[in-house]
């Protein structure tokens, strides 16, 4: 027998009350921990987005937000270009490796059953350099040739949500110009799954955006002259140079007020929960004075009497920690969409990261915070008079 | 030769509110290694403030208490304690076993506090000592109350204790459990135990080697077993 298997026979005798109590922990660890997996989660999809632009830097035309360079990054459009010339300036830079120009074109499509139109991303890319950024990329069918005219490649998750075969001639632009889909890119995992993706010169052409670009793509030789590099390119004019970490720093940023509301929440319930784990020990306390007599008298001492309480304590805490942290990643796709809901801008992949430290965290938090509240109970068991214990119970 | 409790002038004030009550009033009294001694008075004599005082439990407001040659008063709570553990069993009306803990796991319980290992063998022996050897994994709910009291009294001598000091262990028990309870308390004082029992039985009480009488706070008599045998 040892402190913890005691205490553990104590809250036998008080099931009821135990197991409240113990609910009332792991809900306040659940929202904590599932809280710490979606930060993490989120950071490291993002991160993961970001990176699989497989760029470092993006430069953008002038009076360009960072914002707008995020929405850039997702397929967004906005109505401001750079040229063909800005373009060969940027390549000429030392230190850039790869520059590759992009063109954005966001039209509207109709369901033709539901009648709801939704949003269509076209990005015209030159492929080889494409390629080369994004050297992972593999399609069923075929890539398309920078000179070809009259050829898309569409994103799987695209392809699966709107029915898209290889061959398929799908009618594009004003003037309803039929292209037809020679390739279908893999699954990546992030926003190339839902995109059109056209040869560079025919987006421009069918679009009536002849040597405007939206956006270029730059891949360093060497990441730790990322910063110079930016200097360079900032001093073309039309340019406003915007680096992949000052993008996440933007989307982190957005998420984050999200973010303080809900660490506000767990903070009121981490609150409630604490008073809650605090007077239900007062209250085993107090009903057991008499029996803290008893032990005092068996040769207990005011500090084998505190440590028991604390045990009894620890071991409420914990066992809410464990059933709060397995609630959480039980429960994980249902918190996912819930707070997926509550953020400004949600990254394509799973949300909520579990690690062995994120775990051992919730864990060691839950211990501490049965340490916390178990304090003033085992310090006021602790004082009891052995006498005044078995007499005042016996009241 | 000086007693394992050596008690002298002894006084205890215990203050409630602006009220003081004075429960112990210049109490001399002396118990001998070995000896079997039992108390008795009506209620409010001051019969376990004594007890409480002989197992370390409460100090004495005034005079001299030595428990196998220790002065007990002036002592800090942690000399106490340990004073308690090496030398006191205690055996009280309601037994105060732990209902969630076997009959086995309630005698072992002391050896928790006193850090000493309860190898399994000594607990048996102590089962079978106190006449339990086959209840050790019955919860006290399964028990009788003259069962539950054996548990206790298990629980008292499982740290080898010098003196067993029993506040009214009969209180809650029939004549026949009583009786055998008793019993067991002449066993053990054979063995060379020594035993302080308070009680309100007074054909109990005779059957300790000297009785001692308690009024208001004082010793009002003390018979040696050879008087009490003749009454």
């Amino acid at each position: 027998m040892n402190f913890f298997s005691l205490a553990a026979k104590n809250l036998q005798r008080r099931k009821g009350r135990t197991m409240l109590t113990v609910l009332g922990v792991a809900i306040a660890i659940s929202v904590l921990f599932s809280l710490l997996a979606l930060n993490s989660g989120y950071e490291k999809e993002l991160s993961k987005e970001v990176n699989s632009l497989g760029v470092h830097i993006l430069a953008v035309p002038k009076g360009c937000p960072y914002e707008a360079a995020s929405l850039i990054m997702h397929g967004g459009v906005i109505p401001k270009y750079l040229s063909d010339s800005d373009y060969r300036n940027v390549s000429t830079i030392p230190g850039v490796e790869l520059a590759t120009p992009m063109l954005m074109h966001q039209f509207m499509k109709k369901d033709e059953k539901t009648g709801v139109s939704t949003p269509h991303i076209i990005y015209g890319i030159n492929m080889e350099e494409m390629r080369k950024l994004k050297p992972w990329w593999t399609a069923e069918g075929r890539f398309f040739s920078d000179n070809e005219t009259g050829v898309m490649l569409v994103g799987r998750g695209l392809a699966d949500k709107e029915n898209l075969s290889l061959g398929q001639v799908l009618p594009v632009g004003p003037k309803k110009e039929n292209f037809t889909i020679v390739g279908i890119l893999d699954r990546t995992g992030d926003q190339d799954d839902q995109f059109h993706f056209f040869p560079l010169k025919e987006a421009q052409r069918v679009f009536n955006k002849q040597g405007m670009i939206t956006t270029i793509a730059v891949k360093v030789r060497d990441v730790s002259r990322i910063a110079a590099v930016s200097q360079e390119m900032e001093k073309i004019p039309d340019i406003q140079v915007v680096t992949m970490t000052q993008i996440m720093g933007t989307i982190m940023n957005l998420a984050g007020s999200a973010r303080s509301l809900l660490l506000t929440v767990i903070a009121i319930a981490l609150i409630i929960s604490a008073f809650g784990i605090i007077n239900t020990l007062l209250m085993s306390v107090n009903e057991r004075t008499r029996e803290f007599g008893m032990m005092k008298a068996i040769g207990a001492s005011g500090l084998d009497i505190g440590k028991m309480v604390l045990a009894e304590t620890v071991f409420i805490t914990l066992s809410g920690g464990i059933l709060g942290t397995v609630a959480a990643v039980v429960g994980s796709s249902i918190i996912e969409s819930f707070v997926k809901g509550m953020l400004p801008y949600s990254p394509g992949g799973s949300l909520i990261s579990y690690s062995p430290e994120l775990v051992g965290f919730a864990l060691a938090f839950s211990v501490l915070l049965g340490l916390v509240c178990g304090i003033y109970p085992a310090v006021k068991s602790s004082r009891l008079s052995p006498m005044e214990a078995i007499r005042g119970g016996a009241e | 030769m000086s007693g394992i409790i050596e008690a002298r002038k002894l006084c205890k004030v215990y203050r409630r509110g602006r009220e003081e009550i004075q429960a112990l009033k210049n109490v001399d009294f002396s118990v001998e290694a070995g000896e079997f001694v039992s108390i008795i008075g009506p209620s409010g004599s001051g019969k376990t403030a004594l007890l409480n005082m002989f197992g370390c439990l409460d100090t004495p407001s005034s005079g001299s208490l030595r428990l196998n040659g220790t002065e007990i008063a002036g002592q800090k709570e942690r000399d106490l304690v340990r004073l308690r553990r090496e030398n006191i069993g205690f055996v009280f009306q309601q037994f105060y076993l732990m209902p969630t803990l076997t009959a086995r796991e309630n005698i072992e319980l002391p050896l928790l506090f006193s850090k000493k290992n309860g190898s399994k063998k000594r607990i048996d022996e102590v089962l079978q000592m106190v006449g339990l050897a086959d209840r050790g994994d019955h919860l006290p709910g399964q028990l009788s109350g003259g069962e539950m009291q054996r548990v206790a009294i298990g629980r008292a001598l499982i740290n080898d204790p010098k003196i067993v000091l029993a506040d009214e262990p009969t209180g809650n028990l029939d004549s026949a459990t009583s009786e055998m309870i008793f019993g067991l308390f002449s066993e053990l004082n054979k063995r060379g135990l020594t035993l302080v029992v308070v009680t309100h039985n007074l054909d109990l009480a005779r059957r300790a080697e000297k009785m001692y009488t308690l009024r208001d706070g004082r010793i009002v008599s003390c018979e040696e077993r050879a008087c009490l045998d003749g009454i």
